[in-house]
Formats: structure tokens, C-alpha cells, sequence
């Protein structure tokens, strides 16, 4: 709006450092790529030269062709689904669940403070290492991979989302109170609202959390995922598929990422317009 | 005229693992119907635990607190919620309240409308300048229509020229409204310019050191004008001797 600025007024000064910036952007674009383009290139120049064992390190080719090997039988985009599938459960259940666990502990204060020195070890404990366990209990199934992806991001979002609970403005709680509302109120005028930001940044942490804790629970007991084909490619050392595995994972943790981010600009930009 | 809050030996201490605060001590004062009366004291001496008994958010530990017809409070910041609209941070109260009516939000309007944030109802409190909240956050405690405003300091957020201003629209607002009033203020100046009476405190634990009547030759109750009467200096060199700031 009105921020000193005018579209038609600008100066020649201004016009050339705008065109320095641009051109300093595009050159970091084009780098990018061309790293990208040149890790590629030496990979496959090195194992077509024998310089690396394209039987143990695979090669840009022969993943390009396992893609499409496993495109044509239909069976890539299966994988992929039920990976997607598991981490997108895990980590919104992880989020809705931990998130529901801090107004608990919001709400009794006495419950939060006998369960504090619990909560600090659970959070320091490596999840995955309970994932045996789980499978023991649950059994072999998609249910034990998204308990495993779930158990990753619920302490963490506990322990960030009552911080942020906890961090509210006295002032503002008061000013609830003044109008004689109850601790229900507190929490749905104030409280939740106050910390969407909160919860949302507690989403993108847990994107990646599931991501661990789906890839260990589908190592263990999967027949399908990213997972699966990871651990079975590498017993039958088709390390086509393994390293084709790894790169769609990170483009997919990427892309998901990503996503949880635009959705909190736009979370974030209808709460402040 | 009937008094409207009424304070009786009132005592409170905070306690703390540190040890005990006393907070007010003793303290007696009333408030008639329709009065503004302010309240100066050296900060820290009990001026906001005073207001939190008033609004029950605190129970005096000794002594008793009647109060007659609904508290409106006023923090010192506006605390507008970023979320909200300006129309329904106004609205927050009569949420809370479960009296969210035609009538009612017909009435938060002609306050927006009366009060010239009408254009802006739709603004997210960010976009308004500091005085238009503090306008803002007087509509939000106005809609519940209490009979007795107690006001927190709530202009020693502002910078001096909006401040004065905003002290003065405040005011007449709340006269033209003729509602009772409670201010707790550091101002002398404001103090003066704005009240009937103006209670002077002693330090912490808080007990009325003085309690002075204001009547200055100025016809309008203006706080600008207020400030031009000659009586103007002498209550405020009372009040300032007895309020005995060591700098
Ligand atoms: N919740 C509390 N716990 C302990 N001490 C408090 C608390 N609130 C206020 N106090 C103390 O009580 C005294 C009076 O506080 P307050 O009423 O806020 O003073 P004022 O509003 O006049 O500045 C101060 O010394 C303050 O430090
Ligand atoms: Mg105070």
C-alpha cells in the first residue's frame, strides 16, 4: 500500500540494481542445475569407465532403467503410494495426537508437572529403537509401520506445542478472564489460536520425522514402500532399485516438505491480512 | 448517590516461594455512581492488585469488596487478538459471554461507527495506529455496556502527543457514556485533568495517603482544557509532594 514507494518513479540506479539481482539469481538457478547435471554425468562416465563397480554403485542408466521397469509393471507408483500413504498418516495422527496430549497437560498442571522428567527422556530416546517392540506387540503390518512414524513426532510435539501454550501472554489470559470466561475459553479464544504458527512448525518438523520412522518400520516388516524396496533390492543386490529408492525418497520428503510450507504461508498470511 | 464500588479494610499478600509480598494493606475507599476517580501511586505500591479484586480475579485475604453493576476492565496494552478483525476482537466479550445478539452487534456497530473505526471494522488490529486500538480495545469492554470501568493505565503505552489525545477522546467518551470510573494512573497530569477525585497511595503495601476533590474553573471537563486552569499546578505540586518521587 503505501510504502513509500511508486511504481512509475523508479531510477535508473534502481532499475540496474534490480537487474544485478535478477542476474545474480539466475546465475545460482543455473549453477544448481548444472551441479545437479555434472554429479550425474561423472557417475555414469565413472562406472562406463570402470573407474566404480556399477554392480555395487549403480548408475544414473541403470536406475533410469529399473524407473522404467518398474513403471511399466505398474508396481513404482504402488510403492510410492503406500510410502506417501504411511508417512501422511503417521505424521498428521503424530501431530492431531500430540497436539490433543498438550492441552491435556496445559489443562492439568499437576498431570504436566509429574510427567515433565518422562517426557525429557522419552524425548532424548531414539524412536526407532522402540519400532521391535512395536512390531512384536502389534504384529506385521501397515498398522506397526504408521505406530512406529506416529511414536517419532508425538513427544516432540508435545514438548513444542505445550511450550508454546505455556509462552501465551499472562495479559492475555487475563483479559479472557475479565470477561468472566472459563479455562475452555482460554483455551479456544486465545490459547489454540495464539499458536497456530506453533503447530504448524511442529507439522514440518514432524514431515520428516514420519519419514524416519516409516523407512525403519518398512525396513523391518513391509511387502510394499520405498522401504521394502530399499532392504529387498539390497538382498538381492539390485542396486538399481535401491539407489532409485533413496533419490525418490529424498525428491518425495522434498516435495512434502514443501508442501507443509506453502500451506503455512498461507496459513500464517489469512491470520495477519 | 449510592456508592458503586466500595473497598472495606481490604488486605492481600502475594506468596511466593521467596516469601510473602505485601501487596495492599488495610486500604478503604469508595466509588459513587457515575464518579471518575483516579488512583496515583509510586509504581509497584498495589494500583493493578487493587483492580484485580475489583474484577474478582483476586480474593481480598482480609476485609470486603462489594461492587455494584457489571466491571468493565482496561488492560494496559490493548491486547487486540492478531487473528480477529477489529469488529470481533470488539465482539470477544459478548463470545465469551454468550450474548451475541442482533441487538448486541447493532450496538458494537453504532460504537464503531460513533467512534470512527466504523472504515476499519474489517482491518486486522496491526494495520491501526496506536491510538485507534486503544479506541478499539474501550469498544471491546464498552460492548458488554458495564456500569463501572476500571482502567489499568491505559495510555502509558502511547507516545506523549497521542497519548494526551487519546486520554482526552477517552475520557469524554466515557462521560458521555456516564459510566463509573476507575483509573489507575502514574500521570499526575492525567490524574487531574480527567477525574472528580484523585486518590493519592502510599508505597507499597498500598493505603490511601490522601484523596483529593478536583474542581477547576474550567466549565467543559476536557483533559486538554483541565490542563490551563490555574488550579491545575497547585493540586498537581499536592499531589507530586506527596507522592514524594526520589529521582
Ligand atoms: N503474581 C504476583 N506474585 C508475586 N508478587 C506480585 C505478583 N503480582 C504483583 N506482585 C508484586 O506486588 C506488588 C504490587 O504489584 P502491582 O499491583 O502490579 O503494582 P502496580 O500496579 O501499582 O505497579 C509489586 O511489588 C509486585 O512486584
Ligand atoms: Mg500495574
Amino acid at each position: 500500500m503505501s510504502n513509500g514507494k511508486t511504481p512509475k518513479a523508479i531510477s535508473k540506479e534502481q532499475q540496474s540494481y534490480f537487474k544485478n539481482i535478477r542476474a545474480y539469481r539466475r546465475k545460482i538457478k543455473w549453477t544448481r542445475w548444472i551441479l545437479l547435471l555434472l554429479f550425474f554425468v561423472l557417475w555414469q562416465t565413472a562406472t562406463q569407465l570402470k573407474w566404480i563397480d556399477s554392480f555395487i554403485f549403480s548408475s544414473p542408466i541403470g536406475m533410469w532403467q529399473a524407473a522404467v521397469e518398474l513403471v511399466k509393471s505398474g508396481i513404482l507408483w504402488q510403492h510410492l503410494a503406500v510410502t506417501i500413504g504411511e508417512t501422511m498418516v503417521g505424521f498428521l495422527l503424530g501431530t492431531a495426537l500430540g497436539t490433543a496430549l498438550a492441552v491435556l497437560l496445559w489443562w492439568n498442571s499437576f498431570l504436566s508437572d509429574v510427567l515433565e522428567p518422562y517426557l525429557v527422556v522419552l524425548n532424548a530416546l531414539p524412536k526407532t529403537a522402540l519400532a521391535p517392540i512395536i512390531i512384536v506387540w502389534i504384529g506385521n503390518n501397515v498398522t506397526s509401520i504408521i505406530t512406529v512414524a506416529l511414536l517419532t513426532s508425538v513427544v516432540v510435539t508435545i514438548m513444542t506445542v505445550l511450550e508454546g501454550f505455556c509462552r501465551v501472554e499472562e495479559e492475555k489470559i487475563k483479559l479472557i478472564r475479565i470477561f468472566g470466561g472459563n479455562k475452555a475459553q482460554i483455551l479456544t479464544k486465545v490459547v489454540l489460536p495464539d499458536n497456530v504458527p506453533c503447530i504448524v512448525n511442529a507439522l514440518k518438523i514432524n514431515v520428516g520425522l514420519s519419514f524416519v520412522g516409516v523407512i525403519v518400520g518398512e525396513f523391518l516388516v513391509a511387502k510394499m514402500g520405498l522401504g521394502y524396496l530399499i532392504t529387498y533390492g539390497s538382498q538381492i543386490f539390485k542396486m538399481d532399485w535401491v539407489l532409485l529408492s533413496v533419490i525418490l525418497l529424498a525428491v518425495l520428503a522434498a516435495l512434502m516438505y514443501q508442501m507443509i510450507v506453502s500451506l503455512e504461508k498461507r496459513i500464517l498470511k489469512r491470520r495477519n491480512q | 448517590m449510592l456508592p458503586a464500588i466500595m473497598l472495606d479494610n481490604v488486605s492481600l499478600s502475594y506468596h511466593s516461594m521467596d516469601g510473602e509480598t505485601k501487596a495492599v494493606s488495610e486500604l478503604s475507599f469508595s466509588v459513587s455512581e457515575g464518579e471518575f476517580v483516579s488512583v496515583v501511586g509510586p509504581s509497584g505500591c498495589g494500583k493493578s492488585t487493587i483492580l484485580s479484586m475489583l474484577a474478582g480475579l483476586l480474593t481480598p485475604e482480609k476485609g470486603s469488596v462489594t461492587i455494584e453493576g457489571n466491571i468493565g476492565y482496561m488492560l494496559q496494552k490493548d491486547h487486540l487478538l492478531e487473528w480477529r478483525s477489529i469488529r470481533k476482537n470488539a465482539l470477544l466479550g459478548l463470545e465469551i459471554q454468550k450474548k451475541v445478539t442482533k441487538e448486541e452487534e447493532a450496538y458494537v456497530d453504532m460504537l464503531l461507527k460513533q467512534y470512527g473505526l466504523w472504515e476499519f471494522r474489517n482491518h486486522a488490529p496491526s494495520q491501526l495506529s496506536g491510538g485507534m486500538r486503544q479506541r478499539a480495545a474501550l469498544i471491546r469492554t464498552l460492548a458488554v455496556q458495564p456500569d463501572i470501568l476500571l482502567l489499568d493505565e491505559p495510555f502509558s503505552a502511547l507516545d506523549y502527543q497521542t497519548r494526551l489525545s487519546v486520554a482526552d477522546e477517552i475520557g469524554k467518551i466515557i462521560r458521555k457514556e456516564r459510566k463509573t470510573a476507575l483509573l489507575v494512573t502514574h500521570d499526575i497530569s492525567e490524574a487531574i485533568s480527567l477525574s472528580d477525585r484523585v486518590i493519592v497511595l502510599s508505597a507499597r503495601p498500598a493505603t490511601v495517603k490522601n484523596i483529593y476533590e478536583i474542581t477547576l474553573s474550567t466549565e467543559e471537563k476536557s483533559a486538554m482544557k483541565a490542563r490551563e486552569a490555574p488550579e491545575f499546578r497547585e493540586y498537581f505540586n499536592k499531589i507530586w509532594k506527596e507522592l514524594d518521587v526520589h529521582v
